[in-house]
């Protein structure tokens, strides 16, 4: 293994050299070569994906599950129609069983028996009831036993180790109950990031770094010219999932180049809603199997100090650019872990100072081409806002509680663990407050979500996903690396974050598997996932968790006539 | 000869007088009469909005048949049971009143027992036609199955009910009618509660149907 590893640097450094001579002196800011070895994964564990309940073989039950004709039985099993299952005397050969189908089932077909199989399928019509074939072979002599041709299912509990051990976010929105409905996990929807980016690709950073100034204020000098290696986080776009990430685009560096993500957040984020699942690695996502779509918006420290922007984060102008990038090409939902503080009555007054029409406009424009969208409803409870006071607005989730298609989404914390019933997160001993300290709460939240907590709970409260390993990317701390250098982001590991920028993705995920479940309306989507939510804290809609918390299986489930 | 003539008309009359008691009577009105029938019933529901989200439709075919007992050809009881089924699939319906099909198998079942007594009207001139009307009591049972349905889920429930019908019967043959008429039902309890119907309100799970039944007897 150490062989293998040290030939493939060989090789790569003589791909680099290659590469570096063709392009001759002429170096921009930040050039992505194709040209790189695969992710340093932190977190290994034995390949699992040849066994029972492996992901192949959830998928393809998810596919047959999809075309196949389904009937409700007396008894509310569903069963295959068409269909039934025969077992008749051992004493009888072919010709006497053809006789007997034909003189139950007039256009009755036998069909050849499979190797292992001690009974015989008969196909028919399958308008005829299935059950009532089976009872009516039942009531000959020669059948030992008929049945209808029952479905089953697999329930869900993905393998994903630290499913188990730290994603106590998933259990709490019915999310096993909702892929016993919908296997293929939104796999026709397609979601938008826009954030910072995504590592979806492999490769190496060819780059300048300049001196810079990072988030917290502190000043670090030029490294000069470097080569960084970059990889892809393999539970996102793993082996035979590179196709998942439909038309990427960067609107910080705007150069046409791969929106790769140099902060770690993106990826996070996109893990939460479409992480590879049930394969025996790492976590698990929401919709996991969702076409990606990254859209860059928001700079990093390092897309700073690469020198494709001036400052982190990102503006008005870019957001809106990406929400509308993502509409024209083919996004189904939008999420947007994302905000910005501002005044509380941009709606009745939307061209004052610190308000965002262009935002509105751009989130307007995505609802009306189908989009629906998900906003994080603000991290800022406990700020003080020179401008804007405690708890200031998020001026973007507001905008999502004007617009019927778009929503805002607040975090819960791991107090909402089992707790049930339609009384939760009440406050009363029994039933402990649930809402996340930071997040934001006014009358423009309309969803919960988990986004996690360390209070309490420590690591344990977090929200974990693949994505950077810090300690590798954020070498201009000087709590992670005492001596400044270049960042690497070819190492990844499972990270552990908080905040209502990880509640959004639950939201968008859930929307994803729901649009597939066949409301395709942005207006409708909202609609439901807010009535179907779980009712938390005060009875009703309230300003800390909205409509409340998001409930997979209810909504994906919907109303038949009476319950 | 005429003895055993008698006798075997006799023998021949007590085996019809104890299969149908009414049989034996001739043309009279017999005092009680038991009526054997089988009936069809194409009901349009009251709930419309509910039975339209669901099924695409508010309308169902109910197939039963009954027992009615009639005295001296004006007063009668009748005791039914019926049965409605239907496929459809779980929905969910927004405000505006659009519907989206989730795509999850559902069936409904409605069993009626009913109880109703009513009159059966002579008109002078035409003996072949007896316009009826009646009015009674149901017991409905309704069962609602559903695809991925966690215990408690899906419903088995009976309710009781009112019934009203009204309509006329054509002598076709000397033992056989044909009958059509208006019922009316109106069932709550039901509905209401849950589901789409408290979405839209609508509580009642009864409604109006055409019925028509093919009665044995006199």
């Amino acid at each position: 293994m150490r062989r293998s590893r040290g030939f493939l640097l060989v090789l790569f450094t003589i791909l680099i050299s290659g590469a570096l001579i063709v392009r001759g002196q002429n170096v921009s800011p930040l050039v992505f070569l194709n040209v790189g070895l695969p992710a340093v994964n932190e977190d290994t564990i034995p390949d699992e994906t040849h066994r029972p309940q492996s992901p192949e073989a959830i998928r393809r039950a998810g596919i047959h599950a999809a075309n196949d004709l389904v009937r409700v039985g007396r008894t509310g099993r569903a069963f295959s129609a068409g269909r039934v299952i025969v077992k008749f005397s051992d004493a009888m050969n072919d010709a006497a069983r053809d006789t007997a189908v034909k003189s139950v089932v007039a256009n009755g077909v036998r069909q050849p028996r499979a190797a292992s199989a001690d009974f015989d399928v008969v196909t028919m019509d399958p308008a005829q009831d299935g059950e009532a074939i089976a009872a009516a072979f039942r009531a000959r002599s020669d059948v030992e036993y008929a049945q209808a041709s029952y479905r089953v299912h697999s329930t869900l509990v993905p393998n994903d180790p630290h499913y188990a051990d730290l994603q106590w976010n998933l259990p709490v929105l019915n999310l096993e109950s909702a892929w016993d409905i919908q296997p293929q996990a939104g796999s026709a929807i397609t979601v938008a990031v826009v954030d910072t980016g995504m590592a979806f690709q492999t490769g190496t950073l060819e780059v300048n770094i300049g001196a810079f100034v990072d988030e917290t204020g502190a000043s670090h000098p030029p490294l000069g010219h470097q080569l960084i290696p970059y990889a892809a986080a393999e539970q996102l776009v793993g082996a035979g999932h590179a196709n998942r990430i439909v038309a990427p685009h960067d609107f910080v560096w705007n150069n046409g180049g791969p929106p790769l993500d140099f902060d770690g957040h993106g990826t996070h984020v996109s893990g939460t809603i479409g992480q590879l699942t049930n394969d025996g690695i790492g976590t698990a996502g929401v919709a996991f199997n969702v076409k990606l779509m990254p859209v860059k918006v928001l700079a990093s420290d390092w897309d700073v100090a690469f020198g494709g922007a001036p400052f982190v984060g990102g503006t008005d102008e870019q957001v809106a650019l990406g929400v509308r990038y993502a509409a024209d090409n083919g996004a189904n939902v939008i999420n947007m872990s994302l905000g910005s503080s501002g005044p509380p009555n941009c709606g009745t007054k939307p061209n004052q100072d610190g308000c965002s029409p262009a935002v509105e406009s751009a989130i307007r424009y995505a609802v009306g081409k189908g989009c629906f969208i998900v906003i994080a409803g603000g991290n800022e409870a406990e700020v003080n806002d020179p401008d804007f006071g405690l708890n200031p607005t998020s001026v973007l989730a507001e905008i999502a509680s004007r617009v019927s298609g778009a929503v805002s989404v607040a975090a819960v914390d791991r107090n909402i663990v089992g707790q049930t019933g339609t009384r939760r997160c009440t406050g009363e001993a029994s039933l402990p407050d649930c809402h996340a300290y930071y997040s934001s709460f006014g009358p423009y939240i309309e969803l919960s979500a988990p986004g996690g907590s360390e209070r309490i709970f420590g690591r344990n409260g977090y929200i974990w996903q693949q994505t950077f390993d810090f300690n590798y990317t954020d070498t201009f701390l000087p709590n992670i690396s005492p001596t400044y250098g270049p960042p690497r982001f070819d190492v990844l590991a499972y990270v552990g974050y908080i905040g209502t920028s990880m509640a959004t993705p639950h939201v968008s995920g859930i929307a994803a598997m729901l649009m597939q479940q066949g409301i395709k309306d942005p207006a409708a989507i909202e609609e439901a996932l807010e009535k179907f939510a779980i009712d938390l804290g005060p009875a009703g809609r309230d300003d800390k968790y909205g409509f409340g918390l998001v409930d997979a299986r209810a909504v994906l489930r919907g109303l038949g006539l009476a319950r | 000869m005429r003895v055993t003539k008698k006798i075997t008309r006799g023998v021949l009359c007590g085996l019809v007088l104890a299969a149908f008691p009414a049989m034996c009577m001739a043309q009279d009105a017999p005092a009680i009469s038991l009526r054997p029938f089988a009936a069809v019933a194409f009901e349009r529901f009251t709930a419309t909005d509910t039975f339209s989200s669901v099924f695409g439709k508010d309308t169902g075919w109910f197939y039963g048949g009954g027992l009615q007992v009639t005295f001296h050809d004006r007063i009668y009881a009748e005791l039914s049971a019926s049965r409605f089924t239907e496929d459809g699939n779980r929905v969910f319906r927004d405000s505006s009143g659009r519907v989206f099909n989730l795509g999850i198998p559902l069936t409904a079942t409605v069993t009626p027992f009913e109880l109703v007594g009513g009159y059966r009207f002579h008109p002078a001139r035409h003996h072949w036609l007896v316009p009826y009307a009646g009015a009674g009591v149901g017991w409905y049972r309704y069962q609602e199955t559903s695809a991925f349905a966690n215990p408690g889920d899906d419903i088995d429930t009976r309710h009781a009910g009112f019934v009203a019908h009204g309509g006329a019967e054509f002598r076709v043959h000397r033992w056989v009618g044909l009958a059509a008429d208006l019922q009316y039902t109106h069932v709550t309890g039901i509905l209401g509660t849950s589901g789409i119907s408290a979405d839209v309100n609508e509580i009642d799970l009864g409604g109006l149907a055409g019925r028509f039944t093919i009665v044995i007897g006199k």
